[in-house]
């Protein structure tokens, strides 16, 4: 339980962080930031509803002590703000619907990636030299040296445009009345195959290649040369004794990598017109929409930091050695 | 140093990743020359490649090929300048982290830690969008952005080398901590600093052009992350101009590529448990008269002329060289030899347990009538275990840490027969119970155990199918003399009840002379004298026996009287005149 309790802490601090930039960076900024900030809002809204707007950032004449109180308490209330690109929706509508398609999709991509990657890991490393270790995995690296974006691209060029398989743009087709349906499942899942196939491909390499190495560090300790001397059958000594151990360092590992597979995922969604936040993203930034951008950068912190927390409950499950210090 | 630049040369993923940036680097110098305007309007956008235009004209009806050159530059540039201050900001912020400890690190570590979960883009972005344009905007949002995985690295390794003597001796000699920091610790991290420094300059490069994509950099630049902002921009996809964005991308993934050969390479050459082992050669075996004859009677064990061979760089090396002896049922048959003589090596060899380099090239192992070295995959799986097992110097970390003791009594038992998990618990803390722990330890894992009392487990487990031999590999080395002495007369006491063999190596002859029935002395690889221990202790006629007996400070024939004399079994420190000797070292 203090294991738990102090992760916990730590995320609470980080969340502050993030919360604490997000009120710092528009201030760095040369110039009257909240000019520039609400620059685009002129003219179109109602001076009240400025005012309002300008508190929900602390923009206020006030000390900057008491706006960064102001500040906080309308995040704490949820407030974060009215969107410009999408006006007059508020910027916490917005996001709702789109963390929800990238919950859905980077998710899905990135756990499934995480878990085919290491089981070639794990296979690469038991069959080393193999062609598995030496020819897929060189292989699977170099497609990580792409970006994302641009594999989003190819796949896209290809599979959408040139062969026609996959649909082009969008989360569902807009002749299907989403519900909880079948047809409208399938059709979800069309339109997800090509953006989630690119993050595997993109990520896959990486997954294998640490933890075929941390596999073969495996394979040559004390624990796996008493598996082998008790006469175990080998599959069992490459999954329960092996793989199990080397997944350890690897869950850890996927935690800390979360937010910058997040990144690349957030690109890639753009390529595909693909309605998650990412999208939102460079919507954001190309309509200069300052409030949607900073609610987006603290949504996407306060998940990543989420998913971090499930990790650490992951490893604290897998490992009875962090749990003895829980 | 320069020792470890020449093999990074020649080592072939540096060579390959080395040719390939440097490529990308002298195109980023002297490209822009050799190609026209990247800017001027060359023709009618879209125009797929042609003689004119090797890679056909673009949205705009530029060059291709011009704009995939010239963007060469700025690309390099930015991501080696974020490299460098990545790597020089993460190594100064790690570094004084991990030497200064204490307050200064919590808060660097709590603040490297919050910057770590911290997702880059989005972070990325927002600092992008308040900061005036420019490539210098470019560099400071993404080394805020990236700079803390680097922190973690660098105060790791700080706090590993902090600990070592050279440090401590520096810090007793009165030298300032700047000092220590500047003399003694950076020239040490020179291959940390190294492979960071591609891994960051990869960072920078892969977030650079994502940023440059969203439209965060200068879109008037020509760079490679602008060239793809434009092709999305320029419908390049509708259009079907693959030419638009494919010689960008290639060229990202082949530098990436090449760093991430470079980095793995460094890996390699720094930790060389990943690179692949040397192949052993084939050999054919020789079936000599000696090896041919059968067991004689009233033996469980024949080596005979047992060669084993590992592959190395410069050629197959005999660390073991013709050694044969008998183990009797019951009997305890003592190895000895110092650190390299071959003796685990052999213990590994009779349960064909050797890494993957090493070989059994000549000889013949016979146990009960069998030849283990001519056993296939399942018979010799069957064989573990069930006639020969083995306790290992390091059970303490032998043990499956993520299993509990019965899972791992239970997975043995299964490995040879079919038992239902009950049954195996059962017998679990049966064995247990025999080596004087609490049954209900079957419930426990390894970490809650001290070290002494997994030393049990482990002879618990080797005990489990009650074989005709046990291997014991430096059981007690690791233990404290008190622990040791009580183990040992644990075993003698099981042997006497359940009358298995053991075949027991250590360096300590003393403990041996006192322990065994018989001994057998190894000398870089060969076994220099067998005999009975009570002959050897007045009568040792090879001189390396005679030289390990008289290295052993208090040994007299007082001590040697039982298996625990006080004296033989407190193993004193290994003597210099030992290491010294000629033919020991390998």
């Amino acid at each position: 339980m203090h294991y738990v309790l102090r992760r916990l802490g730590f995320y609470l601090i980080a969340a502050w962080a993030s919360l604490t930039l997000n009120f710092v960076i528009p201030r760095l900024a040369p110039g009257d930031p909240a000019s520039a900030m609400f620059a685009r809002f002129e003219g179109r809204i109602q001076p009240e509803a400025m005012a309002a707007l300008r508190a929900v950032f602390g923009f206020t004449d006030a000390p900057w002590h008491v706006q960064y109180l102001t500040y906080l308490k309308h995040l704490m209330s949820g407030e974060l703000g009215l969107s410009y690109a999408y006006y007059p929706s508020s910027v916490s509508e917005v996001i709702g619907t789109g963390l929800v398609w990238t919950v859905g999709l980077a998710g899905f991509a990135v756990i499934f990636s995480f878990a085919l990657g290491s089981l070639l890991g794990v296979l690469a490393a038991w069959n080393r030299g193999g062609w598995l270790d030496s020819v897929v995995a060189p292989a699977l690296a170099f497609l990580g040296a792409f970006p994302y974006f641009w594999l989003a691209m190819l796949a896209l060029y290809l599979f959408g445009f040139g062969l026609g398989w996959f649909p082009l743009r969008h989360a569902y087709s807009h002749d299907v009345e989403p519900g909880w349906t079948l047809t409208f499942a399938a059709d979800v899942a069309r339109h997800a195959v090509l953006p989630a196939a690119s993050i595997v491909v993109a990520t896959l390499g990486s997954w294998m290649l640490s933890m075929r190495n941390t596999m073969v560090a495996t394979l040559g300790t004390d624990t796996l040369r008493l598996a082998h001397a008790k006469g175990l059958p080998p599959r069992q000594v490459m999954l329960r004794y092996a793989a199990r151990n080397a997944l350890l360092p690897n869950v850890t590992g996927f935690g800390m990598a979360l937010g910058f597979v997040l990144s690349g995922s957030l690109l890639t969604e753009i390529v595909f017109s693909y309605p998650g936040t990412g999208y939102l993203l460079i919507l954001a930034v190309r309509n200069q929409d300052y409030p949607l951008m900073q609610g987006l950068f603290l949504v996407i912190t306060l998940a990543v930091l989420a998913a971090n927390f499930a990790v650490d409950l992951l490893c604290l499950w897998l490992d009875p050695r962090t749990r003895a210090h829980a | 140093m320069r020792d470890s630049i020449r093999r990074l040369f020649r080592h072939r993923k540096a060579a390959v990743g080395g040719s390939i940036l440097l490529f990308f680097l002298v195109l980023a110098l002297i490209g822009p020359w050799l190609v026209m305007d990247p800017s001027d309007l060359v023709g009618r956008p879209h125009q797929p490649p042609s003689g004119a235009h090797l890679f056909g004209t673009n949205g705009q009806g530029q060059d291709v090929l011009a704009q995939t050159v010239v963007g060469a530059r700025e690309t390099l540039a930015v991501g080696f300048a974020v490299g460098a201050l990545v790597t020089l900001v993460g190594a100064l912020i790690g570094v004084t982290a991990g030497y200064l400890g204490r307050r200064v690190d919590d808060a660097l570590s709590l603040t490297t830690n919050v910057f770590l979960v911290i997702p880059g883009l989005p972070l990325a972005i927002v600092l992008g969008a308040y900061l005036p344009s420019g490539p210098l905007r470019m560099v400071a949002v993404l080394t805020v952005a990236g700079w803390a995985w680097n922190a973690r690295v660098f105060r790791a390794e700080a706090l590993s080398l902090r600990n070592r003597d050279f440090v401590a001796a520096a810090a007793v000699a009165g030298e300032s901590r700047a000092r220590i920091v500047a003399r003694e610790l950076l020239p040490n991290m020179a291959s940390l600093l190294g492979s960071s420094f591609i891994g960051n300059t990869l960072y920078a490069v892969g977030a650079q052009v994502g940023l440059e994509f969203l439209g965060l950099g200068d879109v008037g630049s020509v760079t490679w992350g602008t060239n793809l902002y434009w092709a999305g921009n320029d419908a390049a996809l509708l259009t079907r101009s693959w030419w638009i964005f494919v010689p960008t991308g290639v060229c990202i993934a082949l530098v990436g590529f090449s760093l991430t050969l470079l980095s793995s390479a460094i890996d390699e050459l720094t930790n060389p448990a990943l690179k692949a082992p040397p192949a052993v050669a084939a050999i054919t075996p020789v079936t000599s008269a000696a090896q041919a004859e059968p067991q004689p009677p009233g033996v469980v064990l024949s080596v005979r002329e047992l060669c084993i061979d590992y592959a190395t760089e410069r050629g197959p090396s005999r660390v073991v060289d013709t050694v044969s002896f008998d183990i009797a049922p019951g009997e305890v048959f003592g190895l000895a030899g110092e650190s390299g003589s071959g003796k685990s090596t052999i213990g590994y060899g009779l349960l064909r347990l050797l890494p993957p380099a090493a070989r059994i090239s000549q000889g013949r192992i016979l146990f009960d009538g069998t030849d283990v070295t001519a056993l296939d995959e399942e018979a010799l799986r069957a064989f573990r275990w069930a006639k020969v097992s083995m306790v290992f110097q390091s059970a303490m970390s032998a043990l499956n840490p993520v299993l509990t003791l019965g899972e791992q009594f239970h997975d043995t038992l299964a490995a040879h027969g079919r038992t239902t998990r009950a049954a195996s618990y059962a017998r679990a803390r049966e064995l247990l119970a025999m080596v004087g722990l609490s049954p209900e330890l079957v419930r426990a894992w390894p970490h809650q155990l001290s070290g002494g009392m997994r030393q049990r487990v482990g002879i618990a487990l080797a005990l489990a199918l009650e074989p005709k031999l046990v291997v014991m590999d430096e059981p007690t080395t690791a233990l404290d003399v008190v622990v040791q002495k009580e183990l040992l007369q644990r075993v003698l006491e099981l042997k006497a009840r359940l009358g298995f063999a053991v075949l027991f190596i250590t360096h300590d002859l003393p403990l041996l002379l006192a322990l065994s029935d018989r001994v057998g002395v190894l000398q870089g690889g060969k076994l220099v004298e067998v005999d009975t221990a009570a002959r050897l202790r007045t009568d040792a006629r090879h001189p390396y026996t005679r030289l390990l007996l008289s290295s052993f400070p208090h040994l007299n024939a007082d001590d040697a009287t039982g298996p625990t004399s006080n004296v033989s079994l407190a193993a004193p420190e290994r003597p210099p005149a030992l290491a010294a000797l000629s033919g020991g070292h390998r």
